[in-house]
């Protein structure tokens, strides 16, 4: 027997070079459409990344009352250790709130001149377990926060954090109904380009048929050739997006840059990189399938 | 093959309660002007269509089972030529022939030893190499022939083989059914061409209009006509 591994390549191979055009159209679209997709995946990656590491930076500023003395203070602080969710409290004089203040001003420190150290309030800077540095657990050590009556107000940009999830959730919903429909469409085009290819071989799969071809033998370098072509337009598909997140780093503004405050904009980890590629083998081989059901039926 | 319809749509009968008995080893005609369901007979026996009633037994394999879903094996077991030869235009003879064997699994070796062997026993040993754009109408039927019969099947089902030939490619096509039919092959050839069949001394069937009409040899063919 002929190796049916090697008899299906061979024949896929044949195949697509004798129908070069739709199967460059096939591989576009594929590529196309996998870069639209998996450019939604970079973002809502670099999302995501960006709400972790600021999760992680997360901490809650309990400003405390004017005029509590020293010795409630550090009673209020060994309370507030004691909640549940806390890791770390230090606490923050006036004076250390406007070293802070002129340091982050720098060359503009002199803005703070005149200003007395006292206008400010003394505040906790209160550092969260790991599970709590998030939006659903930071909202109940702050409400447990909120019952001391020394605390004045606490601010920890829960706001800002919630809005951040809701346009992760929305990037990522974005992602996969898009996909959806880019998968739908996909799938119609690639059928159809394959039909035209089984159409364009007619006379081949009735002499295969008529010899007594296998269905397998006759399938499979189809299935094959949808393989090929779905690794091809995914792998065009990651090489674009690659060199796109290339240019688009190189051409990043210092605003920006500031912006991040040193968070780097990653590219897709490996893994995802391999279930975009399984992803696009996918869709060939299903594309093919879908086409050599409707036309290759007579044999089996 | 036992009472046998074939109904197409607007109730046209192709065949009618068409019953048939063709023994191994056995030369058939099957004869009948055009449109008498001659191909459609061919047709059913290689499963290309289905009888709309009937049974059909053919090499053993009781192909209008509801459960027979090996049309791919049965083919093996016999050698079609078509009317139309479907050969590949854009391939050379060696690889219109070598096709039957690529696509049903044989290793290139045999592939290349049973093609020359082939070709020697149709007569076009020496058109190995060439294109089929450049063989005649003649040499194309022989590779059309020598294509069915690279498997060593032991059915032959001929569709109109010397339909498009002269009278010496048809004698020559001839001798190889009959080599073939000495050698033990089931032979069938569906034919209009009553000259033909009157010239060789083997079984009848003739339809027309889809009905089996009793003429058994040629010899009686021959004292009809």
């Amino acid at each position: 027997m002929i190796l049916f591994p090697r008899y299906v390549m061979v024949r896929a191979l044949q195949n697509m070079r004798g129908n070069l055009f739709p199967n460059l159209t096939n591989i576009g679209i594929i590529a196309i459409t996998m870069l639209i997709f998996s450019a939604f995946s970079l973002i809502a990656f670099n999302l995501t990344s960006f709400l972790k590491i600021w999760e992680d930076k997360i901490l809650i500023i309990a400003y405390l009352k004017k005029g509590i003395p020293l010795s409630t203070v550090e009673g209020l602080l060994k309370d507030t250790r004691q909640l549940e969710g806390i890791e770390a409290v230090s606490y923050i004089s006036p004076f250390d709130a406007m070293v802070f203040m002129e340091t982050k001003l720098g060359s503009q420190k002199n803005l703070l001149e005149g200003i007395k150290p006292s206008v400010l309030p003394s505040s906790f800077e209160i550092q969260l377990k790991k599970e709590y540095r998030n939006s659903t657990k930071i909202n109940e050590v702050a409400f447990r926060l909120k019952q001391f009556p020394q605390i004045e107000e606490i601010q920890y940009g829960q706001e800002w954090v919630e809005t951040f999830s809701v346009i992760v959730h929305l990037m990522r919903l974005t992602q996969w109904i898009l996909g959806g429909l880019l998968l739908a469409a996909l799938i119609f085009i690639i059928s159809n380009t394959f039909q035209l290819t089984i159409t364009s071989r007619r006379e081949e799969i009735a002499i295969m048929e008529m010899v007594g071809a296998s269905p397998a033998f006759i399938k499979v370098p189809f299935h094959i050739e949808g393989l090929i072509q779905g690794f091809l337009g995914a792998g065009v598909a990651i090489l674009l997006l690659f060199l796109l997140y290339k240019i688009f780093i190189l051409y990043l503004t210092p605003s920006m840059r500031g912006w991040l405050a040193g968070i780097s904009i990653l590219f897709l980890p490996p893994e995802t990189t391999i279930w975009i590629l399984l992803g696009g083998m996918g869709l060939g081989v299903f594309g093919s399938f879908i086409a050599s059901m409707r036309f290759l039926k007579r044999n089996e | 093959m036992s009472h046998v319809f074939k109904i197409y749509p607007n109730q046209i009968f192709a065949l009618s309660d068409i019953s048939l008995e063709i023994s191994s080893g056995e030369f058939t005609f099957i004869a009948g002007p055009s449109g008498s369901g001659k191909s459609t007979l061919l047709h059913i026996l290689f499963c290309a269509e289905k009888p709309t009633r009937g049974e059909v037994v053919v090499n053993g394999v009781h192909i209008t089972d509801p459960k027979f879903n090996k049309v791919y094996q049965l083919r093996r077991t016999m050698g079609i030529v078509s009317q139309d030869l479907k050969l590949l235009r854009d391939r050379t003879v060696r690889d219109n022939i070598g096709f039957a064997l690529e696509v049903t699994g044989h290793p290139l070796g045999e592939i290349k030893e049973k093609v020359s062997e082939i070709l020697w026993q149709v007569g076009l040993q020496e058109r190995e190499k060439d294109s089929i754009l450049s063989l005649s109408a003649g040499e194309r039927q022989r590779i059309a022939i020598a294509r069915a019969l690279v498997n060593d099947p032991p059915l032959i089902l001929a569709d109109e083989p010397t339909g498009i030939l002269d009278a010496q490619m048809t004698v020559d096509v001839m001798k190889i059914f009959t080599d073939l039919h000495q050698k033990g092959k089931t032979v069938v050839i569906a034919t209009q061409d009553m000259d033909l069949i009157q010239r060789y001394p083997y079984r009848v069937i003739t339809l027309m209009e889809g009905r089996r009409v009793d003429i058994e040899t040629s010899d009686e063919v021959r004292q009809e006509a």
